[in-house]
């Protein structure tokens, strides 16, 4: 119950008051240097030591390298925010090791009047610095190290959250300044080129000496990391993402950019999320280091890394063997970046607790006094001696920025290049012929970049690399092209030659390319990238977003006919600007038997109905009817219809009676959406049908509850009666009874809540199955026709707290409903709150008596609901957080507070939106995406609600989580701290990190099904291959070590007494040839099969490795059945091979 | 600094301290006026040099005492506020603005609105609903709508003043200027600044405001394409300390002031009268526009608006310092520092 734990504490008060200290404050790590020193855990060969430290450097945020070698450190004790009377005093200090020993000895204040500064770049004889609003340069005319001039070089940054400011500086290759901005922030520059905003996050680059600034990319949460890699591609980091490694290219979106009705992904769903990226590179790492993508994950104490492979127009990202990890909590790496003797430098901000979003801005536990940057080396590799660039002669420059083997060195040879004179540097450089040794594309781009540092594009280089075999050179000349596209008269003649190249990347760059010009052909060109090769979800983007941008280029033209190649062309053109633009064209199209695959169709359907007249969705309606569509085809243009008709309430102009034949389906989903068809047109001549079907619950309880949809949208007196009838009647089935409740609710929410009390009454555990809770709590009016009703009423004491559960965690917040709920079921009052001295007992059983090992079994039980909600590393739901690092980061009263009291404190991104319909109706959820037209809602179950605008009545953000409170209240007082501990272990160095091995997580296991225990008889274990309708798998997930535990999947009967765990999985193989995996578990009680084929297995043994064929490349299943038994317990799959060959395919999918 | 430029201007004689001039009838200053300054990049910036403020204070004379200025100027804000409107729309940029003319009751407003405007006309300029498409149409339609929306801000502003506005000062963008080949050739933007210089005079005209053309002041009207120089300008665009001194020379002239009277020969005093501005606009600044805004007052303040409570606490703080400006400027007008 749920009192039980707040009274357990209660008791045992007495015996620890005497501990009573401040909340939370034991928990301060040491801060002796030497105890984070011991706290590492590092790769082979590898040693750290502190290059520079507190009182020189406190809080570091951010830092750059200069020409000198010299480290350009930001800090700012000032985070979260300036207390009145404090000074805007925070401060860039310069370190300098003179001697070479690794150890800064020198530090410099170069400046100590910043406001929370949040990133730094010395370049162009001084510093660019963010301090809040303003993008400042400052220098030093006199050479004392300290700054006596500042400009404001940029202003109009947002301040709306202070870890979101303007933040990431980076030079590009080409000369730019790299700048993002977090979700919160909203910008708004005035600029000599117009007025630039960009609402939400996104990547800026910026030219100092033209002063032009432009976005380049929007989304992302917290890009707090960027890169190029050699070739100058961008890739990026999110602190609060949670997909690694993010690919990112002009004019790309991505996750929780305002208004965007199309986002991208990152490489890495359900990876940790991370501050700060380097590419690993340079003469002093070991070989197998190199061109790794290093992450600091500054929630778990490490940094990751990930190796990158080209996938299509993007990449595909694995994680490998974490740099280094650290078992002290107040190590926070926020920054990496190669050095100048090669070692890789960390910036470690230093501090127990993070954030401010979830933690108070004066919690006295953060630390504003420390702050440390660690220097990696590899004791049996030498270290480097940087160049000298600033003395330097232009020949000796340019051969380094041209010829350096060294990242650092070129780097910091572009920026010196940008202090000299053009005139005299450019001739050096054309001059330039690439050298033995050095790749002669990666040459030739170092020149286009060396030139583009000095505002010049030298085109024959350019044209050299377009020319080349290699598409990272063509697509390197692309980028290089697209910044001044505008003003190149060339850049069309590029772009057109490149649109249709044989590697889709290269395509996604001519396609940027043409969105920068102004020609009339952009999208007619653009959209020939479509042909020929598989068009990827990024090139696609592309081409979409073109097609949008430019639509006053094209869509005049389709009165005269279609002004592209081919039907398909128009089709996606049209689609992309979701406009009735060419109908006529595309459904004389259709009818001709143009378009043939079910995927084709379903575009179009589904553009039509967005789009469409009823006499066009007559069109597509009769085709649904015509022998020549599919079954697939049949149900999706049904599916439109209903949304057309919901969203924009039209309906084919012919005769629409023609549905009914659908209803005699045998195919369950066709009948589903016939039904809500059916009832959206309300069509009484399906009424016979609809009544037949839901009277056949509970033996097909989907087939009734699609009729039960179509019955409500029938609405009127008949429906009513059929309800109320069968609601009353006792003698009908519980399921049947429930039903009839939820459809007399839906249509008169008084009438419903008087039948509801009987039926739930009788619900079976106190549990409601089938949702009669919901459907109430789904209506504007439910919840008080509920209230009402149980005026005078008691329920059975489990009910009500399924109810109340339910009713706590609605967006609306129905107070009085709980009130009632409560009252019905004679609860007492929910303890959700702990005072400071229960929080503090808590905290110290946590830490005392706390096991993880058994809380993460908790964690797992099917009643506590976690992992439909929360993922672990990606395993599990995605309603809520993904937890893989939230011990690492959150202090441990935080995770006791989210557990009791979930809407108390609610992570960036996952605010709940409630939408309230004009009809009364509301969603409450996630903003999946919006448009002009539609918003399109995630609720906490998954589901996507598709919204008409002009139906809404009040869309806002509630302060409610979608996390119900009271899920722990079953727990006893020591599984809830089994639990908490569990909790408080992930992310952290031990068992509950996730390791980077590449193991399978998600899965569906078997229910029990009546035929198993016959044929298994007959055919073996390969039934469980089998596509079997009736077969139902549900989702499960690995631990955090990996394990498939398989004592938590069902019991599937086999012969005799043999019970057996069947679980399955599928990855995706990009290619065909050899893959690998390893499996673990006891073996001889193991099968396994690949798709339906069997492996054999090895007779005895606890691993094996497995080559499977790959034949047809693609979705692959795979499927192990073992015998539940005395040692068999878990099973692990790890894939072997490079993500290049294999990736893991997202839960979602399947 | 004003000295040197002064005296490349060609203007001015200066002398050993300030005259006491009683200010005539329709100058715009009066004892006690709270004055705000609206307006996009070139008032927020302002506030980092505190030469517009310093000048009006000085120019105002030794009879006038009391005055308070207040910077509500925001970066590539415009007529509809799209600046001010953090998560919302541009009306609730403006719901913002109203709410800060209701808490200062302003009695003096200075405007300053149109260079960003005048230079995204054909890109667009707001996403104010309905007039996203004309912001980005060509001049004269995107000017239209300019100077519609400019009106819709005087009626509203006066609206949220209920009535304390006594002088309500219009000013057109100052010119832009030509810096090199590298940056943009800012001649068609000037043409279309002096359009709306024209419209904005119309509408001050209309509106019973008064006029300040800094515009055809610092040249632009005769504007030849040729490079600054020297510039007053950092990109052409967004004027230097310097810059911001010629402005201020210029606004008080175009007032109606003497400018002797703002002209002081004491630099040292001026400096300590600009440095007390200064750190009271960075104080005010924390208070009317504080970062995390999310935590404190929006939809995240359920987590952290417990913390909201330091942002009035600045007040007080604010208070002090202008009583440190008021000695300042009495500083000034008694020529003390000087010897």
């Amino acid at each position: 119950m749920n009192f039980r734990l707040s009274l357990a504490l209660t008791c045992s008060f007495s015996a620890v008051l005497s501990l009573h200290a401040q909340n939370g404050l034991r928990d301060i790590p040491d801060t002796a240097f030497d105890a984070q020193l011991n706290a590492f855990n590092l790769r082979e060969g590898a040693s750290i030591n502190l290059y520079a430290h507190e009182p020189a450097v406190k809080n570091p945020v951010h830092m750059n390298w200069d020409q000198k070698g010299r480290l350009w450190v930001v800090s700012s004790p000032l985070y979260p925010h300036i207390q009145p009377g404090e000074e805007d005093n925070d401060r860039i200090i310069i370190l300098e090791d003179e001697d070479g020993d690794g150890v800064a000895e020198k530090h410099t204040v170069f400046a100590d009047n910043l406001h929370i500064p949040t990133a730094i770049l010395p370049g162009d004889g001084g510093c660019y610095v963010a301090n809040a609003i303003e993008v400042l340069f400052l220098k030093d005319t006199d050479g004392d190290d300290i700054a006596d001039e500042r400009r404001v070089i940029l202003s109009g940054f947002g301040t709306e959250d202070t870890h979101h400011l303007v933040h990431t500086f980076r030079y590009g290759p080409e000369g730019m300044i790299w700048m993002n901005q977090s979700i919160y922030i909203h910008t708004h520059l005035e600029t000599p080129y117009g007025v630039r905003r960009l609402l939400g996050g996104g990547m800026w680059h910026y030219r100092p000496e033209t002063r032009r600034a432009e976005v380049f990319m929007k989304g992302l949460i917290n890009p707090w990391g960027h890169a190029f890699d050699e070739w100058g591609q961008s890739f990026l980091t999110d602190g609060a993402g949670s997909q690694g490694i993010n690919y990112v290219f002009p004019r790309s979106v991505f996750a929780t950019s305002p208004g965007a009705s199309r986002i991208l992904t990152g490489l890495n769903p359900g990876q940790p999320k991370h501050c700060g990226l380097e590419i690993l590179t340079g003469g002093h790492l070991p070989d197998h280091l190199q061109g790794v993508q290093a992450a600091p994950d500054f929630r778990g104490n490490r940094i990751n890394l990930f190796e990158l492979t080209d996938n299509g127009s993007t990449y595909t990202s694995s994680q490998v063997e974490d740099l280094v990890s650290s078992k002290h909590r107040s190590f926070r790496p926020i920054d990496i970046k190669m050095g100048p003797d090669g070692a890789i430098y960390v910036a470690d901000w230093y501090n127990p607790i993070i954030q401010h979003g979830e933690v108070d801005f004066r919690d006295p536990r953060r630390d504003k006094e420390h702050g440390r940057i660690w220097r990696i080396t590899f004791d049996e590799h030498e270290l480097l001696t940087p160049p000298q660039l600033v003395d330097a002669s232009d020949k000796a420059l340019i051969e380094v920025a041209l010829t350096s083997a060294q990242g650092w060195d070129r780097e910091q040879a572009g920026k010196e290049i940008r202090t000299r004179s053009a005139e005299t540097l450019l001739p050096v450089i054309a001059s330039a012929t690439p050298p033995e040794g050095v790749d002669p594309d990666l040459f030739h781009l170092r020149k286009v970049w060396a030139g583009q540092s000095l505002n010049h594009l030298d085109l024959e280089s350019v044209e050299t690399l377009l020319a080349s075999n290699n598409h990272k050179a063509r697509c390197g000349a692309l980028r290089a092209v697209y910044y001044t596209a505008a003003e190149n008269s060339k850049a069309l003649d590029y772009a057109s030659a490149t649109v249709s190249d044989p590697h889709p990347q290269v395509r996604l760059w001519a396609v940027s390319v043409l969105a920068q010009l102004a020609s009339p052909d952009t999208v007619k060109l653009a959209l020939k990238a479509l042909e020929g090769i598989e068009v990827d979800e990024f090139l696609d983007f592309a081409i979409w977003s073109i097609c949008r941008e430019h639509e006053d280029r094209w869509v005049s033209l389709t009165e005269k006919g279609n002004p592209f190649e081919n039907t398909s062309q128009l089709l996606f053109a049209a689609r992309a600007l979701n406009k009735a633009v060419a109908v006529p064209i595309i459904l004389s199209a259709l009818s001709e038997g143009e378009f043939t695959s079910d995927e084709d169709i379903a575009d179009l359907a589904d553009w039509i109905s967005k789009v469409g007249t009823p006499a066009d969705l007559n069109a597509i309606f009769e085709y649904s009817i015509s022998d020549s569509s599919s079954e697939a085809s049949k149900e999706i243009i049904l599916q439109s219809l209903a949304s057309a008709g919901r969203l924009r309430k039209i309906q084919p102009a012919g005769d629409i009676n023609r549905l009914s034949a659908f209803l005699q389906a045998d195919n369950p989903s066709l009948f589903a959406s016939a039904a809500a068809l059916a009832g959206r047109w309300k069509l009484e001549s399906a009424r016979g049908g609809l009544k037949e079907a839901f009277l056949g619950a509970p033996a097909d309880e989907a087939r009734a509850r699609a009729a039960l949809d179509g019955l409500v949208s029938l609405g009127g007196p008949l429906t009513a009666k059929l309800f109320q009838t069968l609601a009353s009647d006792t003698t009908a089935p519980f399921l049947t009874r429930s039903l009839a409740v939820i459809g007399r609710t839906r249509m008169n929410p008084t009438e419903g809540a008087k039948l509801a009390i009987s039926v739930l009454r009788e619900a079976p555990e106190g549990k409601d199955p089938h949702g009669l809770f919901d459907a109430f709590l789904a209506n504007k009016q439910g919840p008080g026709a509920l209230t009402a009703a149980l005026k005078g009423i008691t329920l059975p004491e489990e009910v009500a707290l399924t109810g109340m559960q339910k009713a706590s965690s609605a967006a609306t917040s129905p107070q009085a409903l709980i009130e009632a709920l409560q009252e019905a079921g004679g609860l007492q009052p929910m303890k959700m709150a702990l005072s400071p001295a229960e929080m503090e007992t808590m905290m110290s059983e946590i830490a005392t008596k706390g096991n993880p090992h058994n809380g993460e079994a908790i964690y797992r039980r099917a009643s506590l609901q976690c992992t439909v909600c929360h993922a672990i590393g990606g395993a599990g739901g995605i309603i809520g957080p993904d937890l893989v690092s939230i011990g690492a980061s959150a202090p441990v009263d935080y995770l006791v507070d989210s557990l009791l009291q979930p809407s108390v404190k609610i992570k960036e991104g996952y605010h709940t939106t409630l939408v309230t319909l004009k009809n009364g109706d509301s969603f409450a959820g996630a903003i999946a995406r919006e448009d002009d037209n539609e918003i399109v809602i995630r609720d906490a179950v998954g589901n996507e609600n598709r919204i008409a605008k002009a139906e809404v009545e009040s869309n806002q953000i509630s302060p409610v989580s979608l996390m119900p409170p009271g899920l722990t209240a079953s727990l006893r007082e020591d599984e809830f701290v089994d639990l908490a501990r569990f909790l408080s272990e992930l992310g952290k160095d031990g068992d509950f990190k996730t390791p980077p091995n590449r193991f399978i997580r998600q899965w569906q296991t078997l229910m029990p099904h009546e035929r198993t225990r016959d044929e298994i008889g007959h055919q073996g274990e390969i039934i469980f291959t089998e596509e079997i309708d009736s077969y139902v798998w549900l989702p499960i997930y690995s631990k955090v070590n990996g394990a498939l535990p398989v004592g938590e999947t069902p019991d599937i009967v086999g012969r005799g007494k043999n019970r057996h765990a069947v679980a399955r999985t599928f990855i995706d193989v990009a290619e065909s040839g050899e893959i690998h995996l390893r499996l673990i578990g006891e073996l001889k009680d193991l099968v396994f099969f690949h798709g339906d084929t069997e492996i054999k297995l090895p007779e005895s043994g606890s691993e094996t490795e497995i080559t499977l064929q790959i034949k047809e490349p693609g979705r692959q299943k795979l499927t192990f059945s073992g015998l539940k038994r005395h040692g068999l317990e878990n099973v692990f799959i790890e894939l072997l091979d490079d993500a290049g060959t294999a990736q893991f395919v997202p839960v979602l999918d399947f | 600094m004003t000295f040197k430029i002064l005296f490349a201007a060609g203007a001015v004689l200066l002398t050993s301290s300030l005259p006491t001039v009683a200010p005539a009838e329709d100058l715009p200053l009066q004892s006690g006026d709270t004055v705000v300054m609206i307006g996009s990049t070139l008032i927020e910036r302002a506030r980092l040099y505190g030469h517009l403020e310093a000048a009006l204070q000085m120019a105002a004379g030794l009879e006038i005492e009391g005055l308070t200025f207040r910077n509500l100027g925001w970066s590539a804000d415009s007529v509809f506020a799209d600046s001010r409107s953090y998560f919302g729309t541009p009306q609730e940029g403006r719901a913002r603005l109203a709410a800060n003319i209701e808490e200062l009751k302003p009695t003096v407003v200075f405007l300053a609105y149109g260079t960003g405007e005048a230079m995204s006309v054909e890109q667009g300029w707001t996403n104010e609903k309905d007039a996203a498409e004309a912001s980005a149409a060509g001049l004269e339609t995107s000017l239209e709508l300019f100077i519609d929306g400019y009106q819709k801000k005087i009626d509203a502003i006066r609206n949220a003043s209920a009535g304390s506005i006594r002088e309500l000062i219009l000013l057109s963008p100052p010119p832009l200027e030509n810096l090199g080949e590298l940056l943009p050739d800012q001649t068609q933007n000037n043409r279309n600044l002096a359009s709306f210089r024209d419209a904005i005079a119309e509408l001050a005209r209309k509106n019973q405001a008064r006029f300040v053309d800094l515009f055809a002041s610092l040249g632009g009207d005769d504007f030849d394409g040729s490079i600054a120089d020297p510039a007053l300008t950092d990109n052409g665009v967004h004027y230097t300390e310097e810059g911001y001194a010629r402005l201020a020379q210029a606004l008080i002239r175009e007032l109606g002031y003497d400018e002797t009277h703002f002209v002081s020969s004491d630099q040292e005093a001026e400096k300590v009268l600009r440095n007390a501005i200064i750190e009271k606009n960075r104080l005010f600044f924390h208070r009317w526009r504080p970062a995390n805004e999310t935590y404190l007052f929006l939809f995240r303040k359920h987590e952290q608006g417990q913390n909201a409570k330091e942002i009035p606490m600045f007040d007080p703080l604010i208070e002090a310092q202008e009583a440190r400006i008021a000695k300042a400027r009495q500083l000034v007008f008694s020529g003390k520092t000087k010897n």
